[in-house]
């Protein structure tokens, strides 16, 4: 892991970008999506035919950090599922990094199903008084806002993790509530764990987020991460 | 043992002693009048006594070094003396003067000067910005306000951050007739912290819980690891639930705020939380007074049905299990009281009876229960069981915690008896059940690893 991460302190960037996180904790045995950074809309159609339709094409640049916010929308475009879709979509983020001249490409990447899974927030961070901690929280736009979170200091046990997931209002979600999809709580947990370990085993990491972590019957999708150095601001 | 010549002195010196009442070297003068070791009166321009106390000039005037120095100065008169009172073996030093690294730059800079005066010459400070501590059993007074020898003696060691809420915390005590074996505001707990405390009241015979106050400190992962480590149950009133994290730029940041990783750092090293400074006295007594609790499993007993219900409410909010009892104790139940209202848990005797000692009895026998919980109303024509009590107390090895309701002063009289054989006792049906609540979370959260799967499978089917 440490070669990427250790890229980024060369660099002296504050944040890894999303790919450079995935890969991270790709290392540490975390399933992210398929995915490969390129340079130029004639790639972002190989890769995705390597990949296999549909995907996602997402702005990547140390310089961006709300990639959905970013260039009037233009940084994320998801649900591609045909050649000319990813070649347009490929050509509006480059255009877009060419006008704001900053150094980027784009990452293509498998497209999820949202729907076969449920959307949760697994979180650490090193906090000055207590140290690293991590949370897990149902995730999704109203995160925020109903805050169902539940918070350890790390770092904890599997069982403890797993105990996290049956703490949260909504944990008869994870069971197949009303026909929904039923998760593997010990995937989330394995998250969990993992996100703690790196910020034990790593004083330069000052936050982990995985945000939405996609919580299915069979595994846990880091569909989108941050992570953040402890001397950067 | 570490602090012990600051909380446990033989001897104390009153720096800044005066004869003009209401200077707080008057009132600390007065206060230490009560102890029964040697007193110092130290004031470079006193003259003749005080409080049949003669002046001496300086604390190296005096030929046998006193423990524990009270500095009655001006904050910026304190790093000098504190290095006086070292180079002349003074063991600790209670500092009451504020304006240290509570007011800003200047006084963090003076602090830190006390931290170096301190640590050179080997003094142990309680304070600055501190009311000081008190120690009932020994008649030690170590503070500048009135009244205290009201609060009286007992086995609860109060360990609060904020000097006045260490006052709030005793006073209620006082109210409700609990004891301390010592009370202590740490103040900007320059040198002596919430761990040096608590290690040395986990120490200290008279204590058998600590009662902590936080506010907030920069090593809580010290704090908690102390407590974790500690014999001496530790009971917990973090305040601070309103405080938002700072700006932050991930989710993380913003959903992980102060209060929320001190709810979540205590019940992961073992120790209850509560809400209030009552509710942080009953559940102390409860764990102060009774055995150790082998589980979250609460059997209520009760002679009436609404206060039954309200304890009941209280319990599963927060957090208890009440589990059924086993047909055997329904069975014994049944025989004692045929046709009982409610012969499970709780168990509603429907009004006080001679038989209601044995009730408790076959609940507390129960193997299902861990907690036992009581409500009963005085009824003058049949007192309180305490007989039958004593003799459950003595064969089951299980808390019993007794609420009740009367006129206060038969209450006064009557309810001491149950006290005296090891059954703690509240006012109200939910004081009986934050007591019990307190023995829970105890239970739950130090729970061996290998019982928190069962824990796992409650939730589940909730």
């Amino acid at each position: 892991m440490t070669e990427t991460f250790e890229a980024v302190a060369a660099a002296e960037r504050s944040t890894l970008t999303e790919s450079e996180a995935k890969e991270l904790l790709a290392d540490h045995g975390l399933s992210v999506p398929d995915s490969r950074l390129v340079r130029s809309p004639e790639a972002a159609v190989d890769a995705a035919t390597d990949i296999g339709y549909p995907v996602v094409a997402k702005v990547s640049s140390p310089a961006v950090q709300h990639k959905s916010e970013w260039a009037g929308g233009r940084g994320v475009a998801v649900g591609l599922e045909s050649p000319e879709a990813v070649r347009d979509a490929a050509a509006a983020i480059l255009e877009a990094i060419d006008e704001q001249g900053i150094e980027g490409s784009v990452l293509v990447e498998a497209g999820v199903d949202l729907e076969a899974g449920i959307e949760v927030i697994v979180g650490g961070t090193r906090d000055p008084s207590f140290g690293p901690t991590v949370l897990l929280g149902l995730g999704g736009v109203a995160v925020e806002l109903l805050e169902d979170t539940t918070h350890r200091i790390a770092p904890i046990s599997h069982a403890e993790a797993v105990e996290m997931t049956y703490e949260l209002s909504s944990s008869p979600l994870f069971d197949g509530y009303r026909g929904g999809p039923t998760v593997d709580r010990d995937a989330i947990a394995e998250t969990i764990q993992t996100v703690s370990e790196l910020l034990a085993a790593n004083e330069d990491i000052a936050d982990v987020e995985i945000n939405p972590l996609l919580a299915r019957e069979d595994a846990a999708i880091a569909l989108d991460a941050l992570i953040t150095r402890t001397d950067g601001d | 043992m570490p602090l012990e010549r600051l909380f446990d002195p033989a001897s104390i010196a009153v720096i800044g002693a005066s004869a003009t009442p209401g200077k707080i070297g008057y009132e600390a003068m007065r206060n230490v009048q009560a102890f029964d070791g040697e007193v110092f009166p130290v004031n470079p321009s006193g003259d003749g006594e005080v409080f049949g106390h003669e002046f001496v000039p300086s604390v190296d005037d005096i030929e046998t070094a006193p423990d524990l120095a009270l500095l009655c100065v001006p904050a910026a008169a304190v790093p000098d003396i504190v290095e006086e009172c070292g180079e002349a073996g003074v063991g600790g030093a209670v500092i009451f003067a504020g304006g240290f690294a509570e007011t800003g730059d200047d006084g963090a800079e003076l602090q830190d000067r006390l931290i170096e005066a301190a640590e050179a010459s080997g003094v142990d400070l309680l304070g600055p910005n501190t009311s000081g501590f008190l120690v009932p059993g020994d008649d030690l007074y170590a503070t500048f306000t009135t009244d205290l020898e009201t609060i009286p003696s007992g086995n609860l060691a109060i360990v609060a951050q904020s000097g006045g809420l260490s006052y709030a915390l005793g006073f209620r005590a006082q109210n409700i007739d609990v004891g301390v074996s010592a009370m202590v505001g740490l103040g900007n707990r320059a040198t002596t912290g919430f761990t040096e405390a608590i290690e040395y009241f986990d120490a200290d015979e008279q204590t058998d819980t600590i009662l902590l106050h936080v506010e907030g400190t920069a090593d809580a992962r010290a704090l908690l690891a102390t407590c974790e480590s500690v014999e001496t149950p530790v009971v917990a009133y973090h305040v601070g639930e309103q405080d938002v994290g700072d700006f932050a730029e991930s989710h993380t940041g913003a959903l992980t705020g102060e209060y929320e990783l001190y709810q979540a750092g205590f019940e992961q090293y073992g120790v209850p939380t509560v809400r209030s400074c009552a509710e942080l006295i009953d559940a102390g007594t409860a764990l102060a007074n009774c055995p150790e609790p082998d589980g979250p499993n609460v059997g209520v007993v009760t002679a009436q049905a609404g206060p039954g219900i309200a304890i009941t409410d209280q319990l599963k909010a927060a957090g208890a299990n009440l589990p059924s009892l086993t047909a055997e104790t329904q069975d014994v139940v049944e025989d004692i009281l045929p046709g009982i209202t409610f012969a499970e848990n709780p168990v509603d005797t429907g009004r006080p009876m001679p038989e209601f000692g044995e009730v408790i009895g076959a609940v507390a026998r129960d193997e299902n229960i861990d907690i036992v919980l009581v409500y009963e109303l005085y009824e003058a024509a049949l007192g309180y069981p305490v007989e039958d009590l004593e003799s459950v107390v003595e064969a089951v090895d299980k808390p019993i915690v007794f609420a009740s309701g009367g006129p206060e002063s038969i209450l006064d009289e009557e309810l001491p008896k149950l006290e005296a054989i090891g059954v703690p006792t509240y006012r109200t049906p939910e004081r009986g059940a934050d007591a019990a609540a307190g023995l829970v979370q105890y239970a739950v959260r130090n729970a061996p690893p290998e019982a928190a799967g069962a824990q796992v499978e409650v939730r589940a089917d909730d």
